[in-house]
């Protein structure tokens, strides 16, 4: 379809100038948010959206992947820059563990083990002061004053993650996956190894969340437990960009991300200042109302449901021919 | 056709982006930042107050040299990471002259890092920790003593009156927290006081008791707690209930000089010592005034961070009205060469320490009497003569 | 020893209120199988109005049960109603929308509460709220003491409810069986709404009879939703015998953890329970004792 095609490649073209056409700081900078939550959102959905595991517990990874940058420059006294490279290694080492105690487990009790994992990881952080300082966190000089540079970065991570997804999908181990979101236990009759293949998800899904940790790390300049281990300001995040975008889709996240990034930092300047200032005190209000209404009505999410977008756009204008379905 | 409904949507987008700056600017804007929400709202909110007491009298005198001085306040919601975007917002996107504010040491050590990248001069109002000035940034000034210097006003009265031999230090597991323990500590190694215990806890607890009873078991005669509001009563109401009777309390500042503390713990708050940055009866000009004219207008009690917001609100505008341009370098200089006297005291920037740009003051004690504030030490500007020993039976009843 | 007794009076003491909380999820997991995620925010709303008719009608707190109890129920059975119960006939790609609501009805109650109330820290302070009874040294703290009391009375109450009432063995009949319960005329609808409000009154006491003790802000919610699935998990799902056991064993586990360990352990020592209880005895406690 030639006209989805134009869309996509303007919208990428748009991405490709954007720094170009937009100087100011503040811009880029939300701009750079949203792709990094693609990436993060992306690898939540192979896991969650894909393979069926729900994670509740991604914030472990990137907090991992932001720790390992952050303890190159203080423990040893190397570059945070090193740290995207160790940090989706790291990564997966930990992700592995932790599938190791999780995986046994479904449905809710994998929700929530998950979910106390990354708490556990948390509260360690904040513990163990001579690896981490606790809360007073890790500050670093970051390398670029131009954020120019950290856009291109966000924007190759983030092609980098699509696109790897996608080629995973078009795979064998995308049938996989798929089968065990399905029907985990009429996989396994078939031969497909329930845990590998979950784990494999898993690997990939934490690889590219602790890059985007390590990228985060370098980028902001100051992390601490409670930013990047956050229940509610990572792992639900992730959960909600997916859910938002579309689930199960290749570029429900990507939407889903650049939607609630853009949205909450709309409403939290009152709409870039047009509005009065207690609609930015709305902003968290706004948001929630917004998942209550998108699960309520758009359970696959703006791209899972397109249809649905589409055919609200077609009641304001004429009147559909034919109902032809729910 | 329904997807080019989304290209208006866009344009309406871009447009936002665009008008902000448009909007009219014949003030001088200051930013500053500080915890209007969150865990350290209380706190916020009376520096707030103090700092737009202060800019009404100021624009009231004649501005910075007949323009409008005015204050964008942001809020860090007690937390670093969006301190830091508060920060570069207020730089980037709305072209502030220079930084103000800072309250919680982590947050104030984020805004700081972005304000000397930006080359942006920030006057911190509260944040404590020693680090915050002792990087060698030399935009960034700070108008409050250092947490090392907290327990100075403290170390005459505990040489010569309260003579403790052991101590225990509990505090919150934040950088005010740890930079406070780590600075006490040394103190008390200083001072010839054995330190039988230590720990840390994270704030928002319920139940303090476990860690009470602990301390209970060591039965130090000095104890030092550094905590914002909200645990600081929880401790002490708990510390009742348990019955743990060192013979001293004392708080390191924040929490344990708030009203609220007073309120929260009641009978609990009595006769307990803190360190103080400041106090309404000191010798500086206006300080009473002040004090009496925040009463008066707000119908609540300020207390030292207050009066750091409202002497720094004065320094910023001193130093605008002496800079030879808006420009970020300009106003540098004229921070750097500041040497005028505030309700908070003198204000003058040294290095000392290890530290830059630091203004340099002492500190005295506070100690809570018939559920009121007074100054007890040192002696020459007390307002009430310490209570101490104290009978923690009789006060407790 | 005296610092063993004392710190475990004090673990058992806030275990009562654990239990309260754990309770009513765990009703809700029994029956409907979600998570729910807007727990501990569910309390929040109850603390509140607590709150407000201490400050402005200087109802004490204890008295206020008999307010936010019903009042949360009418909530709960809202939300349920319109919110939850609609998901169940949608098919979606993943099947824990429902989990996912629930952080939307909690972000919402938060925001909501914040919006009236703003941020600052609340708390209420009744002539008794530092009482203290003395047992040979060891302090009880009066207000847990009555909150513990209140919460058996309430779990008592429960119990005789879900035994012996005929819309108690619906709920119980739900729980183990939706189909079987639908087949034999349960209003499987109306059960699932009746048990979400149950849970939410629940929480609505357990918030009620903390405010005396803690304080109040509207982002408190979130670390006793935490606690609650940790119960609920310990305890088993489901089961509220398991899920008095649970919260009696996470209050007095962080109490000693807190005690012997560090104080700055202490939430860890809920989250590696969890794990552990999860990985080696997926089934709760309940497993031991067959209720």
């Amino acid at each position: 379809m030639k006209s989805s095609h134009w869309s996509k490649l303007s919208v990428v073209l748009l991405l490709a100038v954007f720094p170009i056409i937009v100087p100011s700081d503040y811009y880029r900078h939300i701009f750079i948010m949203a792709l990094m939550w693609v990436v993060i959102g992306s690898s939540w959905n192979l896991l969650a959206g894909y393979t069926g595991q729900i994670s509740f517990g991604h914030a472990a990874f990137f907090g991992v992947g932001a720790y390992t940058a952050g303890l190159c420059v203080t423990k040893l006294h190397i570059s945070a820059w090193w740290g995207m490279l160790l940090a989706g290694p790291v990564s997966m080492l930990v992700a592995f563990l932790i599938g190791c105690v999780c995986f046994r487990l479904r449905g809710p009790y994998f929700n929530l083990a998950t979910l106390a994992i990354a708490e556990i990881f948390r509260l360690t952080a904040i513990v163990w002061r001579d690896l981490t300082d606790g809360m007073q966190g890790i500050l670093i000089m970051r390398t670029f004053r131009n954020k120019a540079y950290y856009y291109y970065l966000a924007l190759i991570l983030a092609a980098a993650c699509i696109y790897a997804i996608y080629r995973v999908m078009r795979s064998k181990w995308g049938y996989y996956f798929v089968a065990i979101r399905e029907d985990q236990d009429a996989a396994e009759s078939m031969g497909i190894s329930a845990f590998r293949y979950k784990t494999f998800s898993l690997l990939i899904s934490s690889f590219f969340t602790g890059l985007a940790g390590a990228f985060y790390m370098n980028y902001m300049g100051f992390i601490d437990p409670e930013v990047v281990f956050s229940l509610y300001f990572i792992s639900i995040m992730a959960i909600l960009v997916a859910i938002i975008g579309g689930a199960g889709t290749i570029w429900g996240p990507a939407v889903g991300a650049f939607i609630m990034v853009l949205l909450q930092e709309t409403f939290r300047s009152s709409f870039f200042g047009i509005f009065p200032k207690w609609v930015s005190e709305a902003h968290a209000l706004a948001f929630g109302l917004l998942v209550i209404f998108v699960i309520r009505y758009m359970t696959n999410g703006i791209v899972g449901d397109w249809v649905k977008v589409q055919r609200l756009w077609s009641k304001n204008k004429e009147q559909p021919l034919a109902s032809t379905g729910s | 056709m329904k997807r080019t409904a989304i290209i208006p949507v866009a344009l309406l987008f871009s447009l936002g982006m665009f008008i902000s700056p448009v909007l009219a600017q014949e003030a001088v804007r200051v930013g500053v930042i500080l915890p209007v929400t969150g865990e350290k709202a209380k706190f916020g909110e009376i520096e707030k107050k103090s700092f737009e007491m202060a800019l009404e009298e100021i624009n009231a005198a004649g501005g910075i040299n007949g323009k409008k001085l005015e204050f964008l306040f942001e809020d860090d919601t007690g937390r670093p990471d969006v301190a830091r975007s508060a920060a570069e917002k207020l730089i980037t996107k709305d072209k502030v002259v220079m930084l103000g504010g800072g309250y919680g040491s982590s947050e104030t050590f984020a805004v700081a890092n972005v304000a000397q990248e930006s080359g942006m001069p920030f006057l911190v109002a509260t944040g404590s920790d020693n680090k915050i000035t002792a990087q060698k940034w030399e935009y960034i000034f700070r108008i409050n003593p250092p947490v090392s210097d907290y327990p100075k006003g403290l170390e005459s009265f505990l040489t010569e009156v309260v003579k403790p031999q052991t101590a225990a230090i509990l505090y919150e597991n934040t950088n005010f927290g740890s930079s406070g323990q780590k600075e006490f500590q040394q103190t008390c190694d200083r001072l010839g006081i054995k330190v039988v215990m230590s720990e840390g806890y994270q704030s928002g607890g319920m139940d303090f008791k476990p860690l009470l009873v602990n301390v209970k078991k060591a039965n130090p005669d000095l104890m030092y707690l550094i905590s914002y509001v909200m645990d600081a009563s929880l401790l002490m109401k708990q510390s009742m209930e348990l019955r743990l009777t060192p013979k001293i309390f004392v708080g390191g500042g924040a929490g344990y000089t708030l009203p609220e503390f007073q309120k929260n713990a009641g009978k609990a708050s009595d006769a307990v010592f803190s360190a103080t940055l400041w106090y309404q009866t000191l010798p500086y000009p206006g300080a009473k005034e002040y004090f009496d004219k925040f009463g008066k207008k707000f119908g609540i009690e300020t207390e030292y961070h207050g009066a750091e917001g409202y002497a720094s609100a004065y320094v910023i505008a001193d130093a605008l009205k002496r800079a030879k341009s808006m420009k970020q370098d300009d106003v540098r200089e004229a921070l750097a060469a500041t040497d005028m006297m505030t309700v908070f005291g003198p204000v003058k920037f040294i290095a000392y320490d290890k530290m830059t740009n630091q203004n340099k003051l002492p500190t005295y004690v506070v100690q809570w009497l018939d559920g009121k504030l007074e100054l007890v030490w040192p002696k020459e500007v007390a307002s009430k003569p310490y209570f101490y020993p104290v009978d923690w039976e009789k006060v407790w009843k | 020893m005296d610092v063993f007794i004392q710190t475990l009076v004090s673990g058992i003491l806030i275990g009562g209120i654990y239990a309260l909380v754990g309770l009513g999820m765990t009703l809700i997991m029994g029956v409907m199988r979600i998570i729910n995620l807007a727990h501990g925010q569910l309390m929040m709303v109850a603390m509140y109005i607590t709150f407000v008719l201490y400050e402005f009608l200087h109802i004490d707190p204890y008295f206020s049960l008999l307010v936010s109890m019903p009042a949360l129920f009418l909530v709960g059975v809202l939300i349920q109603k319109y919110l939850l119960n609609p998901l169940l006939r949608i098919e979606s790609i993943i099947p824990q929308n429902q989990i996912l609501m629930t952080v939307g009805v909690a972000m919402v109650l938060t925001e909501v509460m914040r919006f009236i109330f703003h941020s600052d820290y609340k708390s209420v302070k009744t002539p008794y709220s530092s009482a203290v009874l003395y047992i040979s040294s060891i302090a009880f703290n009066f207000p847990m003491l009555i909150a513990f009391g209140i919460a058996m009375i309430l779990t008592a109450g429960l119990f005789f409810f879900l035994l012996k009432t005929d819309t108690g063995k619906s709920v119980r009949a739900t729980a183990q069986n939706k189909d079987a319960a639908l087949l034999l005329g349960v209003n499987a609808e109306w059960i699932t709404q009746l048990t979400y409000g149950l849970g939410a009154a629940l929480a609505a006491a357990a918030g009620t009879l903390l405010l005396p003790i803690y304080y109040l802000y509207p982002d408190v919610g979130g670390q006793f939703t935490l606690k609650a699935f940790v119960i609920t998990v310990l305890g088993g799902l489901g089961s509220t015998v398991g899920a008095i056991m649970g919260g009696l064993v996470l209050g007095v586990a962080e109490s000693l953890g807190a005690t012997y360990i560090s104080m700055a352990l202490k939430d860890a020592v809920g989250m590696v329970i969890f794990v552990l209880v999860l990985v080696f005895m997926p089934g709760g406690l309940k497993t031991l004792t067959k209720v």
